[in-house]
């Protein structure tokens, strides 16, 4: 229950941050792939670098993150195949032997199936989940969103003391 | 105006390297934790078998670990452990740990021990995990390729009934099936001598002569004369041929008694199976010297073939020769395991390399505790390391009693057959009871020395085992001694006083077809002993076994001896009758064939036919 609560929080305060739905969008953008792909990956500091250093809004990141990390877990068994089906690829294994002898490559356990088959389908879903959210945001904002602003909610999670904090990463 | 959207969020550049201070710092507290669960978890699925690590320290200054109370449990008994380490520092060579490879430069090991009990029972492995399968695989292949013989010595005072169905019999079904190959010989046989024609070829010659013989050639004239000397010497060409096709049945029919000779054999075979299987209804014990010494330390000696093999396998699942990619169960987590596939190169760093290993164990009094092993080249990739693993190690363990030990080791993975051997050698040591499988009674060898040698070359297998003891005594269940048969308790008199102990099993074959041959001093008394004793009730046991056997298939074997002896006479009478007949037609024209010759010449002489 508190998950799903913070959730809800996550997802309000990211719908009326100050940034704008393209930032948000990205965000989510970001943050699915951490939640997407097996958490221990050195490609997943990567990727939470990029959350808080890009001007993304950092609430979509950890909405996108929230969201996908169950998709995930449901679709492991996909991941896994499409993952074992790129690293038994006669065709590929130059590169899969190039990047295992690589230096540091092999902490992002890309030779692992799940991994793989879970950030190449991150890739793929990229570019839709991107304008997608971004159209999805701009119509909420257009729609619901002053009524939701200015309900009682918004009003006293605006003046905790966590907000300030979060408003750091606020994009500008 | 709208201001310009910035690209980087630069006053997250602090938060982002607190998070990178805390995650620094969340692995100096954890990762040591983190490493040793990794590792026991890791371990205890190669291994199959529960793997403990007491304590786990990462040096990151030296790149180095320190390993505390290791301890392998035995995945065959749960309450022991196979071995245990009380120190063990690895020190790491740091480059190749940039691309997630280990490479060990020295592995340093102390206060080691073996066999020891166990606080609370291990953990069994998963009987699907890899490690299981295997553990599942060689027990289920000890159970199926050795089976020995129990000296069920009680059952020979009173026999039981003994009821046969003719389908248990192999020497039926041989007899079936056999009936049908001397059928089809011997009708082969006949198509084939009627297929030469030999009547008709005999009447026309024997016809031919006798027309000629009739005939005065000078009234045939020299063209009369010249027609009929090639009429017979057509005739004498397929005379010729006849012979020729005759001796080539001949010759095949000869091959085929020889076989139908063979199926006989074959089948009384099949009878003398028959007798033993019959004779293992009744429970029969085998007074062979060979079986005794399978039926007393056969099961024993499998255990430790057994386990061997157990090991080299995983070995060869573990280190898979060549460079193909290969395939391995992903980490342990919450998200699904998946798999994860090495690539490995040329000239590359393998995955996992100990380059050089040593035990030195030399605590306590260096007269009491002096043992040094070495081993190196133990990796996960040979053929980029290109050397095999090694191992070898000679010295004494043990306080005031101590015990000698001397091993070595090689596992070579490279190359062509995978090959792993192990040889190891202890004396003084106290070995356990060994029980006596289907008797009241065991054997307690006391001080001895033991040998195990054992090798996997591909799937050729090659091993020894053996006990050698001067102060062996026997224990017996005296309950159960007390209500044993005469047999037993005969057995138990001749072992009881015996305190000389050598036994020697000899595993040979492969891994499909293994041999093993089960030796001791004690088979020959025994048997001399058991002979003695009961040797009149064996042979009427052994007669009870062969009369029915024979009451259902002894007419059947005749009947068909009968059948192949009858075709042998066969074509022992009627082929030397067919080709006499064709030498006498032969000889005939050959005669007439030199008068029409003079004839037809004038009395010019012809070369000599």
């Amino acid at each position: 229950m508190l998950t799903i609560l913070k959730l809800l929080q996550s997802l309000f305060q990211t719908l009326h941050s100050e940034g704008t739905p393209g930032q948000v969008a990205a965000g989510i953008m970001l943050g699915a792939g951490i939640g997407l792909t097996p958490l221990l990956s050195a490609h997943n500091l990567v990727l939470f670098a990029a959350v808080m250093l890009l001007n993304v809004s950092f609430g979509g990141g950890m909405l996108g993150m929230a969201l996908f990390t169950p998709v995930g877990f449901l679709l492991d068994p996909l991941f896994d195949r499409i993952g074992l089906a790129l690293l038994s690829a006669p065709a590929l294994r130059g590169l899969w032997t190039d990047w295992y002898n690589i230096p540091l490559l092999p902490y992002t356990n890309f030779h692992n199936s799940v991994t793989l088959g879970s950030f190449v389908v991150w890739l793929v879903v990229t570019a839709p989940l991107y304008f997608l959210g971004k159209r999805a945001i701009a119509h909420y904002r257009a729609t619901y969103g002053s009524r939701v602003l200015n309900s009682k909610f918004m009003k006293a999670l605006k003046a905790s003391k966590a907000y300030n904090i979060y408003s750091w990463f606020v994009p500008q | 105006m709208s201001q310009r959207l910035k690209l980087f969020r630069w006053r997250a550049v602090g938060p982002l390297l607190l998070f990178l201070v805390l995650l620094v710092v969340l692995w100096i507290v954890f990762a040591d934790s983190f490493v040793r669960s990794q590792a026991e978890s890791s371990l205890s699925e190669i291994l199959g078998t529960e793997v403990d690590i007491g304590s786990l320290r990462i040096r990151e200054a030296d790149a180095a670990v320190d390993i505390g109370d290791l301890a392998i449990a035995d995945p065959r008994n749960p309450n022991r452990d196979l071995v245990q380490a009380g120190t063990i520092t690895l020190d790491l060579d740091p480059v190749p740990l940039a691309e997630k490879k280990i490479l060990v430069d020295q592995l340093r090991l102390s206060g080691l021990r073996f066999f020891t009990s166990r606080k609370a029972p291990a953990r069994p492995a998963n009987p699907n995990s890899p490690a299981g399968r295997l553990l599942g695989e060689t027990e289920q292949w000890a159970r199926d390729k050795f089976q020995f013989p129990k000296l069920a010595l009680g059952r020979i005072d009173s026999l039981k009934s003994l009821v046969l169905q003719p389908d248990q019999l192999g020497s039926v079904k041989a007899v079936k099936a056999f009936t049908g190959t001397v059928d089809s010989t011997r009708d082969a046989f006949e198509q084939s001598l009627a297929g030469l024609q030999l009547r008709p070829l005999l009447d026309s010659s024997t016809a031919l002569a006798n027309r000629l013989a009739k005939t005065d050639p000078k009234k045939l004239g020299v063209t009369g004369a010249r027609e009929a000397v090639d009429e017979v010497q057509k005739a004498l060409d397929r005379l010729k041929q006849a012979k020729a096709r005759l001796a080539s049945l001949e010759q095949s029919a000869r091959t085929s008694l020889g076989a139908l000779q063979q199926g006989l054999s074959e089948v009384d075979a099949a009878r003398q199976r028959d007798y033993a299987f019959a004779e293992g209804l009744l429970d029969l014990p085998s007074f062979d010297a060979p079986n005794i010494g399978a039926s007393l330390f056969g099961q024993q000696s499998t255990d430790y073939f057994q386990q061997a093999l157990y090991y080299a396998r995983i070995v060869q699942r573990y280190v898979p020769p060549g460079l193909q990619p290969w395939n391995r169960p992903g980490p342990t987590r919450t998200r699904l395991a998946g798999t994860t596939v090495e690539f490995p190169k040329l000239k590359e760093y393998p995955r996992f390399l100990l380059q050089k290993g040593q035990i030195d164990l030399a605590t306590g009094s260096a007269a009491q505790n002096l043992f040094k092993a070495s081993f190196g080249g133990i990796t996960s990739q040979p053929e980029l390391y290109g050397r095999p693993a090694t191992l070898s190690g000679s010295g004494r363990l043990g306080g005031d009693s101590p015990v000698a030990l001397e091993l070595s080791g090689l596992s070579r993975h490279f190359g062509t057959a995978p090959t792993d051997s192990i040889a190891a050698r202890v004396r003084g040591v106290t070995l356990p009871v060994i029980p006596i499988p289907g008797l009241p009674f065991a054997v307690n060898p006391g001080k001895s020395t033991v040998g195990l040698a054992f090798s996997l070359a591909g799937d050729r297998l090659a091993g020894a085992w053996e006990i050698t003891s001067d102060q062996a005594s026997w224990v017996s269940d005296t309950a159960r001694l007390q209500t044993a048969s005469l047999v037993e308790n005969t057995v138990w008199r001749v072992v009881s006083g015996l305190s000389r102990l050598r036994v020697r099993a000899e595993l040979g074959g492969t891994v499909e077809s293994p041999t093993l041959r089960v030796s001791s001093n004690l088979d020959d008394a025994i048997a001399e002993r058991l002979r003695g004793l009961a040797g009149e009730a064996l042979a009427k046991a052994e007669q009870k076994a062969r009369d029915a056997v024979d009451g259902l298939v002894d007419h059947q074997i005749t009947a068909i001896r009968e059948r192949v002896n009858g075709l042998s006479a066969q074509l022992a009478d009627r082929l030397p009758v067919e080709r006499g007949q064709l030498d006498t037609a032969q000889k005939s024209l050959e005669t007439e064939l030199k008068r029409l010759a003079g004839s037809a010449t004038g009395g010019i002489r012809l070369p000599k036919l």
